[in-house]
């Protein structure tokens, strides 16, 4: 079961790739946005677009590379964003201790990497979907934890007015700022990912994925590579959950909630958790459907409120007839044109 | 039970003893010095029987994930939304006809058929994928959660137990001595005891089905080995159809009894559903038995801590399932796959 | 950042012996799958284990390797107690095996299959950065697909080479690193005549200094590729010998070779 694409060989020096035009232009509108969109599609769509992606993203590296569902990375994220209200400034000044950015973001980090390896070291005893079910319950344990907990975590209120630091002058929660970001963010955690799988560790990875007995049989600490795995995908997750705090403003317990746990998993399924790019894509056909649902939906004389119905119904949907996202039929739909080539352009695009 | 103590002698001893001294902190008075360290016994009694209660429902709710986990490798969880669905059609059953005991029937066959339908039409076109199908179900408790949302809002409801199980009654237990050498014996509400009594009586039932009945050997022959039942010309089709219907039935009737002595609004599904899970995960999964113990564990740990410490009654919970995934990852009665 | 294990190693092997069984066990159940099997290889020797199947020979080379752990006896490997060790552990001290069913990563061309077996006995098996051309162990894989032949489908992913070009892939992961000591699960089962000839000439072709014992049912190659045999059945150590004494043993030809292999 191969759930990632099978590339060119990493023995190949892969320095220099030829990248499709298509990349190009991606980059190019992507770049050039601000230009052009207003301050609500940046800030709203295109904001939590690349933060609730690089969350995702993190469980895509799990999932299609190491074969783990893990619902935890949602809870790490927002470990690291309580992490930056607790080290940082915020609204309840009372636990905010107000440290420099430059020590408060790594602490960060850090501190939810390690809660999210601890979480990992006891996912991977167990395997398959017994690893779902303990990473949701771990998850759930982690916001019951924060709304009970009033010392550390200020309990059902959290925290509020947890803004990004002022840096160069500029106010990064502006709309463009903030755009460019997260964009810059979500870049380079795409791009470690991509890097990262066809890296001796991210190779070994999927060795272990398709066969863990093997992988042991060549040398391989399979169980360190599990964990150190949760690790690297921990420090993805809470890069996406300081940018969420930021864009929030305020974290709360609510923000790890079960729900929201769900909503990473759809996120990547939605997208395709074969590819890194997928968890984007899942991302932004979910801040679309968040955001204009309700429009639709009273269009068609329904409450706005029945957004959840529909986000549901497409997962289904989309678990039923293409298990490998929107991804996955876009690949068949493209192999489908490349068969029966369009007669004008000769192309497949 | 005897291969146990002699494998594990030291583990028998310490469970030996916590058990006397929980039994003795119950049944006999308390000392002063006693009261002065660990409270009024009264609290420490309605913790613990608070405890054994919400083990009671803890244990209707996850004896059905179990089982079906056991017998089809499938991680329903969608399982909680069966729990809410059933409470809300409870209340809707025990309003309408003003009978509590009618709504658990009506409840059971209304749930008991949803279950038929989701393993008729979704499960089976899926079998043996099980991350899809655990995908499915997540999706389904997505649905089904705004589905209930919609139709029954998001206030709280509480079904009203029947006049017959309102009120205290007297436990055999004492409470406190008065000065006056009065015995006070303890209080309880009478439909926990009822719902105690009624857990019981479906655990070992089931017990009893699993162990001495024939359908009860084909389900424990497919837990252990679902290849051999397939191939030994049972319609495996039939055994499935029927484990998950009685174990969305079951958790329908959990439904009416969490709407009964808690209550019931959305969410409450997804903390049912967890509690299933942190229940199989330390009790084991697929083990009845399992489930009877990790729901006991649970539901007083939650009671206990409620009590003697408010603010980490949850870590409780999390660091029992940590102890027992980090040195006996297939839970306390679970076999090692 | 990226060399293979120093050759200062493979001088200290060539005294002693590669592996030591004393009274190892294995029970699945009530089921004894191999009881009391004592065995010694010299390093460098060359073993052919023989037996019918159900014998115990494959569920000795997992007690060997630790993918099943031994329910009793020590195992001793280049001199060292290795009984509780886990698998990977036991592969990096210079112990390689290949598998029955082959064990391959479908989704992994050839380069990188064999690539990940050298980066799994070296250093940096958790390196983040991507191997440069220049990168030893590069070269090493390269050697390596060579010398089982497969440089052609050096980039073709596994799931699409033949059969028995997997069965080579299969030997080319043993040999990465420095092996010492290689347990060969039929290796020729499913080879076709010209395979199996290819196959003798690349076990006959290995370096003096590394040892294999082989699990075959083919006589013809068993004897030819093997030093000393050793006959196992129902899980227990039958007979051990040269290759002349076995086939002349006249009780090993009624229980092996009587029933349609002679």
């Amino acid at each position: 079961m191969a759930l990632a694409e099978p590339r060119k060989s990493a023995v190949q020096p892969t320095w220099v790739e030829r990248i499709p035009a298509i990349w190009w232009a991606l980059l190019l509108v992507l770049l050039t946005m601000p230009a052009w969109a207003n301050d609500f599609i940046l800030f709203q769509v295109m904001g939590w677009t690349f933060v609730l992606g690089m969350i995702a993203l993190s469980l895509m590296f799990l999932a299609g590379y190491g074969g783990m569902v893990s619902l935890i990375q949602m809870s790490v994220a927002a470990m690291a964003g309580y992490m930056v209200a607790i080290f940082g400034a915020s609204g309840v000044g009372d636990i905010s201790m107000g440290l420099p950015w430059w020590l408060y973001i790594p602490i960060a980090i850090v501190i939810a990497a390690i809660f999210g390896t601890v979480v990992g070291a006891l996912a991977v005893r167990t395997e398959g979907i017994y690893t779902i079910m303990i990473t949701l319950a771990i998850a759930s344990a982690f916001f019951y934890f924060t709304r009970q907990n009033y010392t550390i975590f200020n309990g059902y209120s959290g925290f509020n007015l947890v803004v990004p630091p002022q840096l160069f002058g500029v106010d990064w929660r502006q709309p463009m700022p903030f755009y460019y970001l997260t964009l810059g963010c979500a870049g380079l955690c795409y791009g470690a990912v991509v890097y990262v799988s066809r890296a001796p560790f991210g190779l070994a990875l999927q060795g272990v994925r398709d066969n863990p007995r093997r992988m042991a049989a060549l040398g391989f600490n399979v169980t360190a590579h599990r964990v150190a795995s949760y690790t690297f995908a921990s420090v993805i997750a809470s890069i996406g959950g300081i940018l969420l705090v930021w864009q929030n403003a305020q974290i709360a317990p609510g923000t790890a909630g079960i729900p929201a746990v769900i909503d990473i998993l759809v996120i990547a399924v939605i997208g395709g958790i074969t590819r890194p790019i997928g968890p984007f894509i899942g991302a932004l056909i979910y801040v679309l459907l968040r955001t204009f649902s309700p429009d639709v939906l009273l269009a068609f004389g329904l409450s706005g409120e029945r957004f959840k119905l529909l986000v549901g119904l497409g997962f289904l949907a989309l678990v039923f007839f293409s298990p490998d996202g929107v991804l996955g039929l876009w690949e068949r739909w493209r192999a489908r044109r490349a068969r029966r080539r369009d007669p004008l352009t000769g192309g497949e695009e | 039970m005897q291969g146990f103590i002699q494998r594990n002698p030291v583990w028998s001893l310490l469970i030996a003893l916590v058990v006397a001294v929980l039994l003795w902190l119950v049944f006999a008075p308390w000392s002063d010095e006693l009261e002065e360290v660990l409270g009024r016994k009264r609290v420490f009694l309605n913790a613990i029987f608070g405890g054994i209660t919400l083990g009671a429902l803890y244990f209707l709710v996850a004896s059905g994930f179990t089982l079906i986990f056991g017998l089809m490798r499938n991680v329903n969880l969608a399982h909680g939304s069966l729990y809410l669905l059933g409470g809300y059609i409870g209340f809707e059953v025990s309003e309408w006809s003003g009978s509590w005991f009618l709504a658990f029937p009506v409840v059971f066959v209304i749930v008991a058929v949803v279950g038929l339908i989701l393993q008729n039409q979704v499960f089976r076109r899926m079998e043996g994928e099980e991350l899809r199908q655990t995908m499915v179900t997540i999706g389904l408790s997505v649905v089904i959660a705004d589905l209930m949302l919609w139709r029954w809002g998001g206030q709280s409801y509480t079904i009203y137990a029947p006049d017959m199980l309102f009120g205290p009654m007297t436990l055999p237990v004492i409470s406190s001595v008065r000065d006056s050498g009065e015995i006070v014996y303890l209080k309880y509400p009478a439909v926990r005891m009822a719902i105690l009594f009624a857990a019981i009586v479906i655990g070992v039932g089931m017990w009893l089905v699993l162990n001495k009945t024939r359908l009860g050997m084909l389900i424990r022959a497919g837990v252990d080995d679902r290849e051999m039942l397939a191939a030994s010309g049972v319609r495996i089709q039939y055994v499935f159809l029927a484990v998950f219907a009685f174990g969305a039935g079951l958790a329908g009737m959990a439904g009416i009894v969490g709407g009964t002595f808690q209550s019931l609004s959305p969410g409450e599904d997804t903390r049912f559903l967890l509690a299933s899970l942190v229940v199989v995960i330390v009790g084991g999964m697929g083990s009845i038995p399992g489930a009877a113990i990790g729901a006991l564990i649970i539901g007083l740990s939650e009671q206990l801590g409620l009590v003697y410490a408010p603010t980490y009654s949850v870590v409780f919970t999390f660091l029992i399932m940590a102890a027992v995934l980090a040195f006996r990852p297939q839970g306390l009665l679970g076999e090692r796959r | 950042m990226t060399e293979t294990v120093p050759a200062g190693r493979l001088s200290s092997v060539s005294s002693g012996n590669a592996l030591e069984l004393r009274g190892v066990t294995k029970m699945f159940g009530a089921l004894a799958a191999i009881s009391d099997i004592t065995l010694t290889v010299r390093s460098g020797e060359r073993r052919a284990v023989l037996g019918s199947n159900g014998a115990g020979k494959t569920t000795l080379f997992n007690c060997v390797t630790g993918d099943f752990l031994p329910t009793g006896g020590t195992i001793r490997l280049f001199g060292e107690d290795v009984t509780r060790f886990p698998a990977y552990e036991r592969i990096r001290r210079g112990l390689r095996r290949t598998y029955q069913i082959s064990l391959l990563f479908n989704g992994l061309t050839v380069a990188d299959n064999v690539y990940l077996a050298c980066r799994g006995v070296s250093r940096g098996r958790f390196s983040f950065l991507r191997p440069r051309e220049s990168d030893a162990l590069i070269a090493r894989a390269d050697e390596l697909i060579a010398a089982v032949h497969l440089q052609d489908w050096r980039d073709i992913s596994v799931a699409n080479l033949s059969y028995g070009q997997q069965r080579q892939l299969e030997i080319a992961l043993a040999l990465a690193g420095a092996p010492r000591l290689i347990l060969f699960d039929e290796p020729a089962a499913g080879l076709s005549p010209t395979e199996r000839s290819e196959l003798i000439a690349i076990l006959q072709g290995l370096p003096g200094h590394i040892g294999y014992i082989i699990i075959e049912h083919d006589m013809d190659v068993a004897l030819r590729v093997a030093e000393s045999v050793t006959m196992m059945h129902n899980g227990t150590i039958f007979k051990e010998g040269t290759p002349e004494e076995i086939e002349n043993d006249q009780e090993v030809q009624e229980l092996y070779l009587g029933d349609g292999h002679a």
